[in-house]
């Protein structure tokens, strides 16, 4: 149409330099707690589902195998960790510079930070509960194969903490403008 | 007013967004990995429980999974930065191209490596069908892992684009060819261990029942 080279070519940009930077911000706090938490819930109720048929027979796991329901509880604790870091970054700008490029960026930021956090902890969450319910049923039959499935269990875990490094580094780059107007 | 739009202040939208699907993916392929291969391996376990510890071969290479997809998102994330160097919407979709190519070849691997990896352990008392099964996942997942590796490397090397001149000048970095060649190590180096790590448990003699 007219010179310049992207400028039809943006229409998601038209749509999306409308949105307030704090709408995408809120949602990836929400979006990391929430959906944390729900990886968490997960997890437990497949290990304790398995944990408790198993102990009919074999009372003698309960006690240890409470470790993986402990291992997905960590995991809600990651996205509360990430939403509290989170929310401290938020700032307000002046209204005249809300739509600023610098503070879309911070915005954006945010949001992906929530969310990286939020679905790293959903999928380890879910990873840990189904290895722990197998722990559980393997330890009711052999009990020498406890620490070895724990083994697993524990490089399960390891992916919830990628989420929570890369959404504090990610956080780290969520710079608002100044008040100064 | 349209026509001096140019959108470029939202482009950090498709960089995180490219970055955050790299970590996601790559941890939903390492933690199906780890899950499907830690119940074969558990299943397994009550049968033969001296042969866990060598089966935890596959857990660790979903694990691995995870880190790639770590690097690139820190890689990712730590380029956007419009102070320091103008970030256009080019740079922006080549991030989440890049991201994506990474997550997504890491859930494929990941899935990949939990199926056969359940499979293989599982079948563990027959030997030969043992071996066959783990080299060739040790196969496919470095051919995966190196194809997003490779794309990811190329993609995230794109840095000069003129836009306002007529000659578009891509300039494809030169450690491009340094990364080729320490990947064709690293596999080598992969293949020796694993061979002999292989050979290894095909040695294991069963127990007289």
């Amino acid at each position: 149409m007219s010179g310049s080279t992207v400028g039809d070519a943006a229409t998601w940009s038209h749509a999306l330099v409308k949105i307030s930077p704090y709408t995408f911000s809120a949602i990836g706090i929400a979006v990391a707690i929430g959906v944390s938490v729900l990886g968490a819930a997960w997890g437990i109720y497949i290990t304790g589902s398995s944990l408790i048929g198993a102990a009919i027979k074999a009372p003698r796991i309960t006690s240890k195998n409470l470790i993986s329901v402990i291992f997905c509880e960590a995991v809600a604790i990651y996205g509360v960790i990430v939403a509290i870091i989170l929310q401290t970054k938020l700032e307000s700008v002046p209204a005249s510079k809300i739509y600023a490029a610098e503070s879309l960026r911070a915005g954006y930021a945010i949001f992906a930070s929530g969310i990286i956090a939020g679905f790293a902890n959903l999928v380890c969450g879910l990873c840990v509960g189904i290895i722990g319910s197998s722990c559980a049923l393997s330890d009711a039959q052999n009990s020498s194969l406890f620490v070895k499935i724990l083994v697993i269990e524990i490089f399960g875990s390891a992916l919830g903490l990628f989420g929570v490094i890369v959404g504090i580094i990610m956080s780290a780059q969520a710079s608002w403008p100044s008040k100064a107007v | 007013m349209s026509s001096t739009f140019s959108g470029d202040e939202t482009a950090p939208f498709f960089g995180f967004l490219g970055a955050a699907a790299a970590l996601v993916f790559s941890c939903m392929g390492a933690a199906y990995g780890t899950a499907k291969s830690g119940v074969g391996v558990a299943s397994m376990g009550v049968m033969r429980p001296e042969l866990v510890m060598k089966s935890i071969v596959p857990v660790v290479m979903a694990g691995v999974l995870g880190i790639y997809g770590l690097i690139i998102a820190v890689i990712i994330s730590t380029g956007i930065n419009p102070k320091a160097k103008s970030y256009y919407l080019f740079d922006g979709y080549a991030h989440l191209s890049s991201g994506l190519a990474c997550g997504l070849a890491g859930l494929s691997a990941g899935m990949a490596i939990g199926i056969v990896g359940d499979a293989g352990v599982r079948y563990g008392l027959l030997p030969v069908l043992s071996l066959f099964l783990l080299i060739w996942l040790v196969a496919m997942v470095d051919t995966v892992i190196g194809l997003l590796q490779v794309k990811c490397s190329l993609l995230l090397c794109c840095k000069e684009i003129h836009l306002h001149s007529n000659l578009k000048v891509i300039k494809i970095a030169g450690p491009l060819q340094q990364r080729l060649l320490s990947q064709f190590t690293k596999h080598l180096l992969e293949f020796n261990i694993f061979f002999s790590y292989c050979f290894r448990m095909n040695c294991v003699e069963p127990e007289p029942q």
